[in-house]
Formats: structure tokens, C-alpha cells, sequence
């Protein structure tokens, strides 16, 4: 049974998926996105709407696809229904298990959707308003990352063929997913005779800018073994907020990382160890070597020797972003991590499928100040 | 014509921006400055309408020692702003200033290329007829 240290464990399963075609979508909105990825997972789930007590939708970066626009479109008065403007889906995760734990409602349908690339939306603008660092000309994502990536390089001695591993690596996995966008080959010279873009950030160590739309069913452990598919479980879930921000010295380290990290495997009893296949959200592969390291599967500043070593490309021992990750498959602010992490747990991840994994992990991190880890079983008594 | 005039108006920039204004201020007269909470005297950047600290929202902006050391820095090779076009490349720094607080700015291109430990100093004037604060390797 779930203990006090981790009530949620085991309690809640991820029973759906649903996604669109990753890319350009022209002619379609962020909710129509979202809808589309919502019915394909209601029913891989063997649900239809009216099964549904529970909406949470994430807004896009641009703020559309809100739960009033998506549930508007699918016609649903529930019970409980959220929008969240935190991406990468762990935070809507989250709220769903606390729902299901709470009571507040059972199957909860959790929506994603963007039109950024054919709405054409301007990333190199200051998000919330010019202020000091974009009059500096610091903008776009590209530019915080690079200042994390060259601080860690001139620290640590990381290099660049040691931080390439993570764009090359994710571009081999890619290649073994139909959905990927960049499926071309990537190798390590390709990389590294790359221009720089934001030096020392070059284009493919960033994500693409891509229209689409990602849904997950949740529900109760007790509902889930009436579905068609193998329940995944949430084993585990910890967040923390670094929101004192740019007001934290080295921030942009994100040191805050720890808090989360210590939380999960404090929560689960687990350890790095454990994760048969890890997903960390990846806008820009900087995101990955903060996390491997903060997270335990390497030490502090060890993150570019543990890459070089190919742990994380195919055939290493701790599979990364199986599907290319949003460097390589899509961007959808991290929520694809969360279906691959799924496929793979259920077996259907084609080409690309790991032997048996019995635990998944993913983290992510909500701008330079929120972060969060779910980790997720075919085994419902993980983490108890 | 029209395009110049739409470049000049800077969307980078913040315009009248109350909570910043008195660094631009000071900018002008060639100090550079950061607030200080009253009470518990904590130097703090960037601003903020109180103290994250002590949660007074007394507060000075005081001249603080115009050097500091580069924490980090990243070259930017292509432009994310039509106004940055003419720019490219340019180089950003985070600044660690010997009074404390971490400042993002711009890098006047120098003699070498940056690394991280340098020591920079400030250089204030007027870039494209605003008040500016730039840093310089010492």
C-alpha cells in the first residue's frame, strides 16, 4: 500500500495517449491542435469524452489552448477542469494525480496545444516585456543557455564534443522514430563543423519551433486494469520552485535542481540507478546536462565526460530521449517525452523499443526557475 | 524611411519603465547604480519594487564600484531582432560586480576574445542616443 513518505505511489496510471503529426500544421489553431491530440488519446484509452470527470489543459507558450477553449471544444462540463500556463506536462501530471489522490475527480483528460510555427510567433522577443538583459541584446532561449553551457564549460572543462553527444546522440534515436522531425543523419563532425549560433550554442543543440498537439489520459490504478492498455503507474512526483529567480546567485545553473532531485528519490526510495530509460525536457540540450548531473546519473560537473562515454545514445546504459527529444522530434514543450516514455514502458515503441524498461523517469524544468520529476512504472508497487 | 523609423523605436529597450528608470537616469550621468534596501541593506539586481530579503519596500539606488568579473558571456551570430542586425556579432556578458550583484550587458569588442575570470570595468555613454552601460576588458 502507498506509504506516508509517498501516498501517491501506484495510485494513479497514465491509461491514453494521443498526438498529432509534429511540424507545420497551417490552417489549424492551438485548440483544434489540441483536440485532435485529445480524441486519438481518449480512444487509445477506450474512453470517450463522457468518461471524463477531469480536464487540465496546459496553455501553449503563446497562452492559447486554455481548458475553457479546449473543454469548450469537446463539449465537456466535469467536475474539475484547469488550465496551467507551466509547460512540459510534468506540472499537469502532477495536478492530475493530486486530483485523482484528493478525490477531486477519476479519468482526467491533460491537453497540449501550439500553432507557434505556422502562427508564426516570435521567439527572439522579449517574452514578458523588454527589460534590461534583452536591452543588452540577451534574447531569444539560445541566449541564458549559452551563458549556462559557457560557465559550466570554463568551470567543469566541458568541451564540445563532450556536450555534442547529447544533439548526436538524440539525432541516432530520432532516426528510429517515423514521427521525428530532423531524422538526417548528425554525426559528431557534422556537429561540430556547425557554425555557432549563440556561441558556444550551435543550431542543434536548440530546439525547432513546431506547431502540434499531445494528450494524456490519467486515471485510478482500480480504473486502469478495466482499460485496453498496460497501465503505466506514477510511481513517483517531486517538484521545486527556485522563484526568488535571477535574485538566486547562479541562477541560471539552476542550483534549485537538488531540491527536486533530493525529493523524488526521497519520496520513491529509488535511485538513479533504477531508471531503465530517462527523459529530461530539452528546448536546449544545456537542459539535459543540468539534469543528468542535479539528478544524480553523473556528478556535479562530471555531465561532459559521462556523455562522452555514450550512456545516454543508443546501445549505452541509460537511454535518453528515445524519440530524438526536442531536439530532434518536436518541440510540444516537453509533453512528447511523456508519450515516448510510455510507448516505451508499454512495448510499443517500435524500432527504437528498449528491452523490457520497468521504470521511466522524466524531469523537466519550467524556465530558469521551476523544476519537476515524475517517475512512472508498469510495476504499481514502484516507489512504495 | 519607414522601416529606419520602425528600427529605431526599440523594442529591446524598456520605455518609461518607473521600476528601472533611475538606472537609465544615472546611466546618463555616467554612474552606474543598483537598489538598495533600506532596511537590511542588501544590494539588489535586477530591480524590484521590494526587498526579497527582509520585504521592505524602502529602498535607494546607490552608485556601486563600476568593475567586476565575467561569470559568463555567449557571442551571438545571428540576429533574433531586425534592430540587432547591423550588430551581429555581438557579445553579452554576465558581469559579477565587486559590490555583489550578478548585471547582464553588452561586451565592447576589445583587442581579444573573452574568457570567463575576466576582469571588465564599466564604460557609460550614449549608444544610438541612449544612455548605455557596456563593459570593457581591464
Amino acid at each position: 500500500m502507498p506509504n506516508q513518505r509517498n501516498p501517491i505511489a501506484g495510485r494513479v496510471a497514465i491509461v491514453g495517449l494521443g498526438h498529432t503529426v509534429q511540424g507545420e500544421l497551417p490552417g489549424r489553431s492551438a485548440e483544434e491542435n489540441a483536440v485532435d491530440a485529445a480524441l486519438s488519446a481518449l480512444a487509445d484509452a477506450g474512453l470517450t469524452t463522457a468518461d471524463l470527470d477531469g480536464l487540465i489543459s496546459c496553455k501553449s507558450v503563446q497562452g492559447q489552448a486554455n481548458d475553457v477553449a479546449v473543454g469548450g471544444l469537446l463539449g465537456l462540463n466535469l467536475p474539475y477542469v484547469q488550465s496551467l500556463d507551466y509547460g512540459t506536462c510534468n506540472f499537469s501530471l502532477h495536478l492530475a494525480v493530486m486530483a485523482v489522490v484528493s478525490g477531486l475527480a477519476d479519468t482526467i483528460l491533460l491537453t497540449y496545444g501550439a500553432n507557434a510555427r505556422s502562427g508564426k510567433f516570435d521567439f527572439g522577443k522579449p517574452m514578458y516585456g523588454a527589460d534590461m538583459a534583452s536591452a543588452a541584446g540577451l534574447v531569444h532561449i539560445a541566449g541564458r543557455a549559452g551563458l549556462a553551457l559557457q560557465r559550466h564549460k570554463a568551470v567543469y572543462g566541458t568541451t564540445d564534443e563532450q556536450f555534442g553527444m547529447l544533439a548526436v546522440g538524440q539525432r541516432l534515436w530520432a532516426q528510429q522514430n517515423p514521427n521525428a522531425i530532423f531524422r538526417s543523419p548528425l554525426t559528431m563532425d557534422d556537429y561540430l563543423a556547425e557554425p555557432y549560433m549563440v556561441e558556444p550554442l550551435r543550431r542543434s543543440d536548440v530546439t525547432m519551433i513546431s506547431d502540434g498537439g499531445v494528450a494524456v489520459v490519467v486515471t485510478s490504478a482500480e480504473r486502469a486494469l478495466d482499460l485496453p492498455n498496460r497501465p503505466v503507474y506514477v510511481s513517483g512526483i517531486a517538484e521545486f520552485a527556485g522563484v526568488r529567480g535571477e535574485h538566486n546567485p547562479e541562477n541560471l545553473m539552476r542550483p534549485w535542481l537538488k531540491d527536486s532531485a533530493q525529493a523524488i528519490w526521497a519520496a520513491t526510495g529509488l535511485g538513479p540507478s533504477d531508471v531503465d530509460a530517462l527523459y529530461i525536457q530539452d528546448p536546449t540540450a544545456l537542459w539535459s546536462l543540468q539534469m543528468l548531473e542535479y539528478y544524480g546519473f553523473c556528478g556535479i560537473g562530471e555531465g561532459g565526460p559521462f556523455l562522452a562515454e555514450g550512456h545516454t545514445a543508443p546501445g549505452g546504459d541509460l537511454p535518453l530521449n528515445t524519440h530524438g527529444g526536442q531536439l530532434s522530434e518536436s518541440y510540444t514543450w516537453g509533453w512528447m517525452h511523456v508519450v515516448e516514455a510510455v510507448r516505451q514502458l508499454r512495448g510499443q515503441a517500435g524500432d527504437r523499443q528498449l528491452t523490457t524498461p520497468e521504470i521511466g523517469m522524466y524531469c523537466s524544468s519550467h524556465g530558469f526557475v521551476k523544476a519537476a520529476a515524475s517517475i512512472m512504472s508498469v510495476n504499481p508497487a514502484v516507489g512504495r | 524611411m519607414r522601416e529606419e523609423q520602425s528600427e529605431s523605436m526599440s523594442e529591446l529597450t524598456p520605455q518609461d519603465d518607473s521600476l528601472a528608470g533611475p538606472y537609465f537616469e544615472a546611466a546618463a550621468q555616467g554612474r552606474l547604480v543598483v537598489q538598495r534596501c533600506d532596511s537590511c541593506k542588501n544590494l539588489r539586481w535586477p530591480p524590484l519594487s521590494g526587498c526579497p530579503d527582509c520585504h521592505s519596500r524602502d529602498t535607494t539606488w546607490v552608485e556601486v564600484k563600476p568593475s567586476g568579473t565575467i561569470w559568463s558571456f555567449v557571442v551571438y551570430r545571428r540576429a533574433f531582432q531586425p534592430e540587432l542586425r547591423s550588430q551581429i556579432p555581438y557579445t553579452v556578458a554576465m558581469v559579477e560586480l565587486d559590490d555583489g550583484p550578478y548585471l547582464i550587458g553588452r561586451l565592447v569588442a576589445g583587442d581579444r576574445a573573452p574568457v570567463v575570470g575576466d576582469r571588465v570595468v564599466a564604460d557609460i555613454g550614449d549608444v544610438d542616443g541612449r544612455p548605455t552601460v557596456r563593459w570593457r576588458i581591464s
